[in-house]
């Protein structure tokens, strides 16, 4: 088997679809969307009981959740496959603590566990697998050659935006009167919040002699986070969809400065997702 | 209570134990090192595997799985400087060059419809194995002296027995045609005689010698 597993090859069945990320945003349809009044997730902000659209924003959610679970899950899995324990090889395959390996293994389970619930929450919502798209780009952040960019990618910038996710899920769960959810959510947030410290910790562990390295994974940290906002979907702004669980976040090792910097980022990709939309409506309505 | 006073044996009658064993301190940190690195290798390929299956059933198994194995070569690398091992990293080593060449054979499948393959190698061949090894030594060493890799033996067969259980259960729904079945006898008959030519996940001796007399047999 391989070092290094393509995005491309991820292995799935007939029911899974594949759409990336930035087609479904900035698909020109959206344009007509908005002007027909429809109640377009990110027009609608936060996910609340009351939104019309409420129970097929929190499907639409959850079947998310659920592929990104797989996705973490197969990251995870390839960190302990594509690294060797101990010296670097002579192709440049850096080398990777044997506790480092251990986490991602129990990592591992703790997706495959998530994956589960996720299942059992999306048919107790009335959602079948499949029933929404998938889109690869968790997968890709866990790609990095490096193990340090790829921890920091994954573990704090994805299970960050885990964290944020459950958090709302969680409190959409608490205030729809739907305990299953609720309960669920704060289980796999309690995992999350573990997964964000790890990748903290073998941050400062790796990078603690290596400034330039540690340089590189935040700033690879930023790009991932800017893309993990979604154009605004993750932000402070009140009519976020999902926003900055900063509470949870501090458990996990965040400092207060690294989230006003991730509710920056969030700000900018939003502003750039708007001036996205928006050309795109001149373009489709002239 | 009749008499708190009154002496008992410090062994209870229902405590058989008793000190002979046939390892050495040496003898079990060698087994120990050779154990470890078997799990490390199939935690690897297990977490490997998870993003080349399609069946979503096994791929989340091999995930829970992976981190089973992965907790056993944790328990593994504490034991060993606890027998007089201080670098873990000098015995975590393959018994020899055979053993090797059979985990490359194990690991090789890649593509997505080798699901039956990769079952096959890790449930039918390498965790059986794995199951012998242990008992082997679990019912070979000392009882008192030896506690905690007995301990450590327990909670890993128990590991071991589910999912030999689950991956064999796994592999008999995925077996539909003769076609399939045939690709399971062959591809296990390939590695189970790379791992003949190991002599088991320790090297020779692994499960002692059947044919040797008493003394010799754990020689």
């Amino acid at each position: 088997m391989r070092k290094s597993f393509p995005v491309e090859d991820l292995a799935r069945d007939a029911r899974f679809v594949r759409v990336p990320i930035m087609e479904r945003i900035t698909d020109p349809r959206n344009a007509f969307q908005e002007q027909a009044g429809s109640s377009s997730r990110r027009a609608a902000g936060r996910l609340t009981p009351e939104r019309p659209d409420a129970p097929d924003a929190a499907r639409a959610l959850m079947h998310g959740i659920f592929v990104g679970e797989i996705q973490a899950l197969e990251g995870a899995g390839r960190t302990c496959w594509d690294f060797e324990v101990g010296a670097g090889d002579e192709e440049g395959v850096p080398e990777v603590p044997f506790e480092l390996k251990l986490d991602m293994a129990r990592q591992c389970w703790d997706e495959a566990r998530h994956c589960e619930i996720s299942i059992k929450l999306s048919d107790h919502m009335g959602t079948e697998l499949g029933e929404f798209s998938e889109n690869t780009f968790l997968y890709e952040a866990a790609c990095n050659p490096d193990p340090v960019l790829r921890l920091t990618g994954v573990n704090r910038a994805l299970e960050g935006l885990a964290i944020d996710v459950f958090n709302t899920m969680r409190e959409f769960g608490e205030l729809a009167g739907d305990p299953i959810l609720e309960f669920c959510e704060d289980w796999m947030l309690a995992d999350e919040v573990t997964h964000v410290k790890m990748g903290s910790d073998w941050l400062r562990r790796l990078t603690v002699n290596d400034k330039d390295r540690q340089k590189r994974a935040l700033e690879f940290q930023r790009v991932v986070d800017k893309l993990f906002s979604l154009g605004g979907f993750r932000g402070e702004e009140e009519d976020s969809p999902v926003r900055l669980a900063r509470r949870f976040r501090e458990l996990a090792g965040f400092k207060e400065a690294e989230m006003d910097t991730l509710a920056e980022v969030a700000r900018e990709a939003r502003s750039e997702m708007e001036a996205q939309v928006a050309r795109n409506k001149i373009a489709v309505t002239g | 209570m009749a008499d708190s006073k009154k002496p008992r044996a410090p062994f209870a009658p229902w405590d058989r134990r008793e000190i002979p064993g046939i390892f050495s301190v040496e003898e079990s940190a060698r087994r120990v090192g050779h154990y470890k690195w078997i799990e490390m290798r199939l935690f690897e390929v297990l977490g490997g595997w998870v993003a080349t299956v399609p069946e979503l059933d096994v791929k989340l198994r091999l995930g829970t799985h992976c981190y089973h194995h992965a907790w056993h070569a944790e328990l593994w690398h504490k034991r060993l400087p606890e027998l007089r091992e201080m670098n873990p990293e000098r015995l975590t080593a393959p018994p020899n060059d055979e053993l090797v060449a059979f985990v490359e054979a194990m690991t090789e499948p890649e593509a997505a419809d080798l699901t039956i393959e990769k079952i096959v190698g890790a449930y039918r061949v390498l965790i059986p194995a794995k199951i012998a090894a242990y008992t082997y030594h679990l019912n070979n060493t000392s009882t008192i002296t030896d506690a905690p890799t007995i301990r450590s033996l327990s909670f890993i067969l128990q590991d071991e027995m589910s999912d030999w259980r689950d991956g064999e259960m796994m592999l008999q729904s995925l077996i539909e045609t003769e076609d399939e079945l045939q690709r399971a006898i062959d591809h296990q008959a390939k590695l189970q005689r790379l791992l003949l030519a190991a002599g088991g996940i320790a090297g020779p001796g692994t499960i002692g010698d059947s044919y040797a007399n008493d003394q010799e047999a754990h020689a």
